[in-house]
């Protein structure tokens, strides 16, 4: 039932993080960039944090139930670190472009092709 | 050996001096020279590094001391090390550039340190023997990067690095699926142990779409064809050292990982990769060659140029056969090595000899009709360093462009490709092609021009950096003997993915 729920709620947020991505408005496309990572962060939860019984590193592991993976989550943490370091690095520059630009539209920040 | 203390301090060496230069944040200068002072002893620790693999095989770290899989491993082979010192030689070449560097985004007291940063993240992709750490050496290398071209002279810099992180960060995002994937799949993320389980086992479906999403993650790097478009603007825009390093070093961590990953767990999906890689190789060289044909600003050709030169390694490394039964020599890994190797120097040198004529422009910027006239007021030694690079780019004899062209020719003409191999050697002509129309655009034309720097009385030494570039390309192309027996070495080694596997020692030790 578990992996059901994760399917749909990754589809949802891949979908919805893709669509806001490719809006105009470059703040929104901040935003859709931190949901498509959120989606990765679950998809990276939902590949071993559901195999086991019990949560890993608890007190009750000596049940000889099998614990669930606790790298994954080593692995979620750094990713989250990353994306959020990127997350905020973009949206500095996006601020310091609206206040050189006057504006957060995509298509007025395209002086590149000159 | 084991626990080589010399890897890490290869790769943590930068890291640290960027810490001491953040503490000396009000004293520019001192940074500065503490920034050349920790390359030349990084530099040091990669020779070091490279000379042990060489006369006792590879190398290994186990950060904490753990058993490989559980735990970081960082792992040097041949090809690793070879990387490692093309990396810090034109990491200690752009510190020396930045010592006499004129712009001004060099004088904020945070550049330094990131340009160390983004050392740290390059060695340690090259070192690091875990796709997890990858990915975060290689987000430590494009944040930093993004940072100082975000901060550039060229006011256009802001822009190029907001279009960079969107494009990146979709490249970040395959390259996590695609270790999810992996991880799911099998359980580790230690490049040995999924080549071990890879070469058991029934390959599963996702391990396959994991090869995918890896690759497109690796081409996007390193700007290949389909996704180049960022490369021109990021590369124009950076200021004039890290466009340097992007241009040169950087575009190789996608090279390198994908020589690793073919070579070590993809063997059997290869022919189909190495197809593609020909085909995108060989669109690369002439899209490259040819916009570069028609663009008016100097930084713009080198830019576009390097999308071409990347299509040479890549085609070197769609012909080389890595079926270790077909027993061909690996005639073609060497061509793909050395042409890597080559290009970073040639390329490094090229960028920041733009960068001094960009320096002497009122306009900052190398755009072919703000500099006018420039050139012939330059001092000789400028346009000099400039017609032997581009010459050497070009690969005419006797610099190290040629060895790496006839390398690259020696593969074809052993495997029989004809139809490519004519159109490789075709498209070479449309290189010297556009480096001569930029010699003589930026330092034949004739014009009404005021120098912005020389005009004060200012000496620019910031030819030194370039001179030793070029110095090193005209080494390696007179006396190329142990660069080609190295890389010979490193394809032999590389073939057989047991060297590697053994040296990272599974479950024992």
């Amino acid at each position: 039932m578990i992996d059901v729920i994760y399917a749909v709620a990754l589809g949802l947020l891949f979908a919805i993080g893709v669509f806001q991505l490719l809006r105009r408005d470059l703040i929104k496309s901040v935003i859709g960039f931190g949901i498509l990572f959120t989606g990765v962060n679950l998809f990276l939860l939902a590949s071993g944090a559901f195999r086991g019984d019990v949560a890993p590193y608890t007190t009750n592991v000596d049940q000889g139930l099998q614990t669930s993976d606790p790298l994954v989550q080593a692995l979620i943490l750094t990713a989250v670190v990353v994306s959020f370091g990127s997350y905020a690095l973009l949206l500095a520059m996006v601020n310091i472009a609206s206040r050189r630009y006057g504006s957060v539209d995509s298509d007025e920040l395209s002086n590149l092709t000159k | 050996m084991e626990n080589n203390i010399y890897i890490l301090l290869t790769v943590f060496t930068p890291i640290f001096a960027s810490v001491i230069m953040l503490l000396l944040a009000r004293a520019n200068r001192a940074q500065r020279w503490v920034g050349l002072g920790s390359s030349i002893l990084t530099w040091g620790f990669s020779i070091v590094v490279l000379l042990m693999v060489i006369n006792e095989g590879p190398q290994t770290y186990r950060l904490g001391g753990y058993t490989p899989p559980y735990g970081i491993v960082f792992i040097a082979d041949m090809l690793s090390a070879l990387f490692g010192v093309m990396a810090t030689t034109v990491m200690m070449a752009g510190f020396m550039y930045n010592v006499h560097s004129k712009e001004k985004a060099v004088g904020y007291p945070t550049f330094i340190p990131l340009f160390a940063v983004m050392a740290t993240g390059l060695n340690g992709s090259f070192y690091t023997g875990d796709l997890f750490t990858f990915f975060v050496f290689l987000e430590l290398m494009v944040l930093s990067s993004v940072a100082m071209v975000a901060m550039s002279d060229n006011r256009y810099g802001l822009e190029a690095a907001i279009k960079y992180v969107f494009i990146s960060g979709m490249g970040t995002l395959f390259l996590l699926i695609g270790i999810a994937a992996m991880y799911t799949t099998f359980g580790t993320l230690n490049l040995a142990h999924m080549a071990v389980l890879l070469a058991e086992g029934e390959r599963e479906l996702l391990a396959r779409s994991a090869a995918v999403m890896l690759m497109s993650a690796f081409l996007l790097k390193s700007a290949v064809f389909p996704f180049h478009f960022w490369q021109p603007d990021f590369h124009t825009t950076a200021p004039t050292a890290v466009s340097a390093m992007l241009s040169s070093v950087i575009v190789k961590v996608g090279i390198y990982m994908i020589i690793r990953t073919l070579t070590l767990l993809f063997t059997v999906e290869a022919p189909q990769i190495q197809n593609l890689l020909v085909i995108l190789g060989i669109i690369g060289i002439f899209f490259g060659s040819l916009a570069a044909l028609r663009t008016y600003n100097g930084k713009r050709v080198l830019a576009y140029s390097t999308i071409g030169q990347v299509g040479f390694i890549l085609v070197a490394i769609g012909w080389a056969n890595l079926q270790p039964e077909a027993g061909v020599a690996p005639l073609a890994l060497t061509a793909a090595i050395i042409y890597a190797f080559n290009h970073a120097f040639i390329k490094s040198s090229l960028l920041m000899i733009m960068g001094l004529v960009a320096g002497q422009s009122h306009e900052h910027s190398v755009d072919f009709v703000d500099i006018d006239g420039l050139g012939p007021k330059l001092p000789p030694i400028i346009g000099m360093l400039w017609f032997l690079g581009g010459m050497s780019l070009a690969g005419l004899p006797p610099l190290n462009g040629f060895i790496s062209k006839f390398a690259v020719a020696r593969a074809g003409v052993g495997f029989g490709e004809w139809l490519a191999l004519g159109l490789v050697i075709g498209s070479g002509a449309l290189t010297l092609t556009y480096m001569f129309r930029t010699w003589q655009r930026v330092f034949q034309t004739k014009g009404e021009v005021k120098l912005h720097l020389l005009e004060k009385g200012e000496k620019g030494d910031g030819w030194l950096a370039p001179a030793f570039l070029i110095t090193i390309c005209i080494l390696l192309g007179v006396y190329a003997r142990p660069l080609v027996v190295l890389a010979e070495q490193t394809a032999i080694q590389i073939l057989d993915a047991s060297i590697y596997i053994e040296a990272i020692n599974l479950f024992g030790g």
